[in-house]
């Protein structure tokens, strides 16, 4: 079993296609894509949190305090215009003559004297990705709101000491049980899975093609099956090799995740990310590694059936593809919102592994439903691994 | 010492699969079965080479395969030196040296690398591998490309490389299926040598053929293969006088001409 290990081994490592898919790739590639979205998506960020509005406010003698608070506000910059109309503001908007007006009421402040409420108006083109013009100018209308209040109840003689229990009667107070690191468990964890599960099965998928199909087609599987040796230990030797480039490829991306995430973090000034990738110990990524062992052992057991059935590469291919597809229907089920680790989930084979992973970064495990995931992915790769070796036993499968 | 007696094997037939009309009139056919194989019986003693001759889809691919416990046998029996490779496949593995049809080589690995893996696989100790590979090398003139990759090779150098590979661990009995297919005359000269090499030590030698020149310099003994059934088994004279004079290719035809009109009786 060892010499055929070794030498799939040692065939691996000099495959160009080997080393792209289990190591270059994960090195690389992922960390670049998420690099860069990142990149892209904090300086789009960035550049829509301090991007200066320009404003006209019509009728803003109605309003002094509130046209004032505008005025000095960095985000905003007024403008001055004739129109008052909203089709010509409208019309303004679209000329880019200016980004957005404000239409207080030519009788605000009789309203006002009679305790009626008023209707304003903002006209802006809302189709912007990140849309903070709209906040910053509902902070402006919150606080100028409570200012009016104020002033209102003021005049109907309330007691001074009464008016911020009158204005909101109830101040709610967070306070969050979840500690800094569950938050961003929730948040990250099930993404986390959702990359490295697929990459278990990325990572063994060509080495699992090239030692059945592979070995079908280059003729060289007929040679080996008359050798003196078992076919159990051929299978055990192909399975292990599998196996390992699969869990190489998961772990080789797991740290080039947090490597790149810290770099990129901390250049990009990208907080969360830095807080996430500090957030998982080393027991916590034992544990994960352990958890994939078992799931990609089911996955190079698989694939090793299915390789060894094909006739041809491209035939082994086109078998492995729906397989590819079918593990994310665990995976994207484990994403959705309400769906918990329990003792229904934990036998579902993927999502399991899925919803532990995110439990392991979140700090809140229970040991006792990792180990019946655990025992449970390790009873199912036996079996698989079981008809792996029964597979290669079936001379109608491998001279088809 | 090769014995093989009333050798059968069938492969199943695709439920779906529709026989067509040459398929309906060859009685190799029936409703669900194709029967490669249907009745072969031959020998072959030390020292002794015997060429396995048939057409093309005859059988001997499938007779070689059951030989080399690649295949199992429906029916009949192969004994290898006196070891039933029904009973007792492993043993029998230790005594085949067994070069397919296809060079069947990893590309990524040396020819020195490829002819070791086997021989470790048979349980060869570094030292008598080494031992072994040096003395192969030097048989098939191999020593020039020892370290360079099969993917780099070119088909003389693959086939040097299968042979080797396929006798390294000194087996007491060896097969090849068409070893001189594709080569150049100076490559099939080296093989036909190294043949002649493994029946002076005594080893038997079964090598299936299309080459009838290359029969009449080395074989002892003529296996015809036809339709699935050993249509002539006998010594080179024997093969010799089917035809009028002693020419190998009209005694080829005469006895794939006897087994047609023998089929043709029968479906009459």
């Amino acid at each position: 079993m060892w010499q055929v290990y070794f030498k799939e081994l040692t065939e691996l490592m000099r495959d160009k296609k080997t080393l792209i898919f289990v190591i270059l790739l994960p090195i690389f590639i992922f960390p670049v894509i998420f690099g860069v979205m990142g990149l892209v998506l904090s300086s789009t960020t960035n550049k829509a949190m301090q991007e200066q509005h320009r404003y006209v406010i019509v009728n803003a003698t109605q309003a002094p305090q509130f046209a004032e608070a505008l005025f000095y506000h960095k985000n905003f910059k007024q403008l001055t215009t004739e129109k008052t109309s909203q089709a010509d503001l409208i019309a303004a908007i679209r000329n880019d003559e200016f980004d957005v007006a404000i239409v207080i009421p030519a009788d605000f402040n009789t309203k006002r004297a009679n305790v009626e409420q008023a209707q304003w108006q903002i006209i802006y083109n809302q189709s912007s990705q990140f849309d903070f013009m709209y906040r910053y100018f509902s902070e402006i209308v919150a606080d100028f709101n409570e200012q009016l209040q104020r002033e209102t109840l003021t005049q109907l003689n309330v007691d001074p000491a009464k008016l911020t229990a009158i204005i909101k009667p109830v101040d709610v107070q967070k306070v969050d049980t979840a500690a800094k690191r569950e938050n961003i468990g929730e948040k990250f964890g099930a993404i986390i899975a959702y990359i490295l599960i697929p990459l278990c099965l990325l990572g063994a998928s060509y080495p699992a093609i090239d030692m059945g199909a592979g070995e079908k087609e280059r003729g060289t599987l007929e040679t080996l099956l008359i050798c003196p040796i078992s076919r159990v230990s051929i299978v055990l030797g192909k399975f292990l090799t599998v196996l390992t480039t699969g869990l190489v490829g998961a772990l080789i991306t797991v740290g080039s995740f947090g490597i790149w995430g810290a770099i990129i973090g901390s250049f990009a000034g990208m907080a969360v990310v830095q807080e996430a990738m500090s957030a998982i110990a080393i027991t916590e990524l034992v544990l994960i590694f352990s958890l994939l062992l078992p799931i990609s052992a089911v996955f190079a057991a698989l694939l090793l059936a299915i390789s060894i059935y094909a006739r041809t590469f491209k035939e082994a291919q086109n078998y492995i593809s729906p397989l590819s597809i079918m593990i994310f229907l665990p995976l994207v089920a484990a994403m959705m919102p309400g769906v918990e680790l329990n003792t229904k989930t934990a036998l579902v084979p993927i999502m399991n592994v899925a919803l532990a992973i995110k439990e392991l970064i979140k700090g809140t495990a229970d040991y006792m439903m990792l180990a019946l995931i655990f025992g449970s992915t390790l009873l199912l790769a036996a079996a698989a691994i079981g008809f792996c070796v029964h597979w290669f036993q079936q001379e109608k499968v491998l001279f088809r | 010492m090769i014995e093989i007696k009333d050798l059968a094997k069938a492969f199943a037939l695709s439920k779906n699969n529709k026989l067509s009309d040459t398929e309906k009139q060859d009685v190799r056919y029936s409703k669900d079965a194709f029967h490669s194989v249907r009745n072969v019986s031959f020998h072959c003693g030390e020292g002794e080479v015997l060429g396995l001759l048939g057409p093309n889809g005859a059988g001997k691919t499938t007779t070689l395969r059951m030989l080399s416990t690649a295949l199992k046998p429906d029916a009949g029996s192969v004994l290898l030196n006196g070891v039933d490779v029904l009973k007792q496949p492993v043993k029998a593995r230790q005594q085949i040296g067994f070069l397919s049809a296809d060079t069947g080589l990893y590309g990524k690995l040396s020819a020195f690398e490829n002819i070791a893996y086997f021989g470790r696989l048979h349980g060869m100790s570094e030292k008598a591998l080494k031992q072994r590979i040096d003395e192969l090398f030097s048989l098939l003139n191999m020593h020039d490309f020892a370290n360079r990759r099969a993917d780099n090779m070119s088909t003389g150098m693959k086939q040097k490389t299968a042979i080797a590979r396929a006798v390294v661990h000194s087996p007491k009995v060896v097969i090849l299926d068409e070893p001189t297919t594709g080569l150049d005359i100076m490559t099939v000269q080296t093989v036909l040598d190294f043949i002649k090499g493994l029946k002076a030590a005594g080893t038997p030698v079964i090598f299936s053929t299309h080459h009838l020149d290359e029969v009449a310099s080395l074989c002892d003994r003529v296996v015809v293969i036809d339709k699935g059934v050993s249509a002539f088994s006998g010594d080179i004279t024997q093969f010799k006088t089917l035809s009028d004079n002693g020419d190998l290719r009209e005694a080829f035809l005469s006895v794939l001409n006897g087994t047609q009109q023998l089929q043709q009786q029968g479906a009459a």
